[in-house]
């Protein structure tokens, strides 16, 4: 190689690296340092205006026994074990509808979509009202149709139901994406299954069902993270005054984002915080890698890779 | 029409937080702004709407005095927002060690009732606990299913008003030297108690929680005290501004909160809105004299006149300016008595009013005794 050719090499890669520093200073100003930052907070008890003072393990250890932090764990899993299947499966079944032949079908689409366009905490005063045991439509229906009218907000065992209530209302945009894998299903296997007396069923079961499961793997793994992270729903259905976070009746809505967040902001506990969420997301990081792990089992790629 | 839900539970961190720093103010300089023209400082402040207006007059007032500071108010309602943007590593809020602040406005509460409602039913307004809990009996009305049309006392904050009842029963919240949590002082749990017999057993949780779902907003024309869905509340002094312009029809009254036993009387509970100077101030000094000035007689009576709310300065409260406002007297008068009390502001407040707000929740549902409930914070305490 000349003299002048590395150097132009050498001028190519600076400039390259000038164009990407936007993003590169960004992302080690905003992004690196901050993440850093929270693993050495979570080992110190930090109020944001006296220097951090090192406590060691002190912020971990305190999860064991502190009670909040555990019914904010249990209720988060429980959500999630109860979002991401009813997410799945509700996505799966409406996908299939909008796939249907009938008239006005784009506009179906659109409505089902519609919600997810709606600005969370938009939807979310709306949901309160939805929920309201005296003017809501919720109850209204309910009482129409002679069921039950729990109060949503007011009773314990109510209240999750209302957080997926809500998050499942904004459910179509995965139901978008399963119909776009649903179209994408080659016809003639459905023709070939139909010859061999296949019913709607086996042809879900075999056909359908194995081709979209690479995109039921990602939705698994950014619908558990999502409800692992859910913080705006729980957050808004509770929320009392400006800056005051509840945790719903007997703290059955907190979430574990929540009670980070609260601790980092109302308790000004920013050691404690920092330390819960790492433990959030150690624990995303293991359950996803589970995902994966367990995906050679049960995804199916069109292109076998190797 | 919001539903109680969204107040109910309002949790006493209201009032903790307020005497930290809900309507703290801080004044952090900026500019120099060169040697010539006023020093700029700026003011921020979480109050909004009217009540910030009556802050801007302050403000152009002081403005208008002097010529060497300028002030610039700035409405900023997200309190965590302004803590965090007022902190610096070397420690903000402290100055030798001990944290300083200035009571601009201050809040009492009282019983308020529903003349037309008491009077109805026979009742006279209450002065003793016993006849507290008796009038409550006659004026909360359920029909023929058991369902409650009407409840003897509301609860507008269950946080307020348990805590509030606390000291009237004789209790303390924070201790002897007011820096230790003491939930499970015993004459809490008597006074929440009190409150359990009088209320949550008599008609039931689920009967109680049914009836609140469906109230109308706070202060607001569906506010179910102004609507008579509640003969008697357990409220502060900014009623008493309120009623006039949102529920003018309202036959109202005031009355000091019912005492347990004489020495108990005029048992009250005072809140506080302070401003403060941020130690990371560039222009304390300026501050200092704009802080001064607001606490000076004019400026506070025009100010709590204007928001409703009581003068910090007992010097204050006789003043015949606050003659215009109905009842307010009543408000007044409770900052002289001896047994007017007030939450700590501690750095454990916050974490303490949350843990409070969801045992009395406990209480209030009746999943848990008042006694169990208050141990449960006092074992949460334990760890602040």
């Amino acid at each position: 190689m000349t003299t002048t050719a590395k150097r132009g090499a050498r001028r190519q890669t600076l400039l390259g690296l000038a164009f990407a520093s936007p993003f590169i200073v960004g992302a080690a100003v905003f992004i690196v340092w901050p993440v850093l930052a929270s693993a050495g907070y979570s080992f110190t008890d930090f109020n944001l205006f006296q220097a951090p003072k090192w406590v060691g393990l002190d912020n971990y250890a305190h999860m064991l026994q502190d009670s909040t932090f555990w019914k904010a764990l249990w209720n988060t899993l429980f959500l999630t074990v109860t979002g991401v299947p009813l997410t799945i499966i509700i996505s799966i079944v409406g996908a299939h509808f909008l796939n249907l032949p009938v008239r006005g079908q784009p506009l179906y689409r659109a409505l089902v979509y519609l919600p997810t366009i709606v600005p969370v905490v938009v939807g979310g005063y709306l949901w309160r009202w939805l929920l309201n045991t005296q003017y809501g439509f919720v109850d209204y229906f309910l009482g129409l149709l002679h069921l039950p009218q729990p109060e949503w907000l007011e009773q314990p065992d109510w209240g999750k139901p209302a957080i997926l209530l809500m998050c499942l209302w904004t459910i179509g945009g995965t139901m978008i994406i399963y119909l776009a894998a649903i179209k994408d299903v080659p016809g003639e296997l459905y023709e070939a299954a139909e010859l061999d007396g296949a019913g709607w069923w086996g042809r879900f079961r075999y056909i359908t069902w194995p081709t979209i499961s690479p995109v039921t793997l990602f939705q698994i793994i950014v619908t558990v993270i999502a409800y692992l992270q859910i913080f705006a729903q729980p957050y808004l259905l509770t929320q009392t005054r400006l800056n005051e976070t509840s945790g719903g009746p007997g703290q059955s809505m907190i979430s574990y984002a929540m009670y980070l967040y609260q601790n980092a902001f109302v308790f000004l506990k920013m050691g404690y915080a920092s330390a819960m969420a790492w433990v959030l997301f150690l624990l995303t990081l293991i359950i996803t890698l589970l995902l994966l792990w367990s995906s050679k089992k049960w995804v199916h790629y069109g292109s076998e890779r190797d | 029409m919001e539903s109680r839900m969204f107040r109910r539970r309002t949790a006493l961190r209201a009032v903790a937080l307020t005497s930290v720093a809900v309507a703290a103010v801080a004044l952090t300089g900026c500019s120099g702004a060169g040697d010539s023209g006023p020093t700029k400082i700026t003011f921020s402040y979480l109050w909004g709407g009217e009540e910030a207006k009556a802050l801007e007059k302050v403000i152009a007032d002081f403005n208008a005095s002097q010529k060497e500071i300028k002030v610039v108010g700035v409405s900023s309602p997200d309190m965590q927002k302004q803590l965090t943007s007022m902190s610096s590593s070397n420690g903000s809020f402290d100055i030798s060690d001990k944290t300083y602040a200035l009571p601009i406005a201050v809040h009492t509460q009282q019983l308020m009732y529903n003349k037309d409602l008491l009077d109805k039913a026979g009742v006279q307004p209450p002065t003793t606990m016993d006849e507290l809990a008796a009038a409550i009996k006659k004026l909360t009305v359920t029909d023929a299913s058991g369902a409650i049309t009407q409840i003897g006392l509301g609860n507008p904050s269950t946080s307020t008003l348990f805590t509030t009842l606390g000291y009237a029963f004789g209790g303390t919240w924070d201790g002897k030297d007011g820096k230790t949590p003491t939930p499970a002082d015993p004459k809490n749990v008597e006074a929440l108690d009190w409150y359990t017999k009088t209320l949550t057993d008599a008609y039931g949780a689920d009967k109680i929680s049914s009836f609140t779902s469906g109230l109308g907003q706070y202060m607001s024309a569906q506010d179910p005290f102004y609507t008579g869905k509640e003969a008697m509340v357990i409220d502060g002094e900014w009623q008493a501004v309120n009623i006039p312009k949102v529920a003018p029809n309202l036959n109202w009254g005031v009355v000091d909160i019912p005492a347990v036993s004489s020495d108990l009387a005029g048992s009250t509970q005072v809140s506080t809105s302070t401003l403060f100077i941020p130690n990371n101030s560039k222009h304390k000094a300026e501050a200092a004299k704009f802080l001064a000035y607001m606490v000076g007689d004019k400026p506070m009576t025009d100010f709590t006149l204007a928001l409703g709310n009581l003068p910090s300065k007992t010097s204050l409260l006789s003043d015949s300016a606050y003659d215009a406002i109905p009842h307010f007297d009543a408000w007044l008068n409770a900052l002289k008595s001896p047994n007017a009390k007030s939450l700590s502001s501690q750095p454990y407040s916050a974490q303490y009013s949350t843990d409070l707000g969801t045992a009395f929740d406990d209480v209030v549902r009746g999943v848990a005794t008042p006694e169990k409930a208050m141990q449960s914070v006092a074992d949460k305490a334990k760890s602040y």
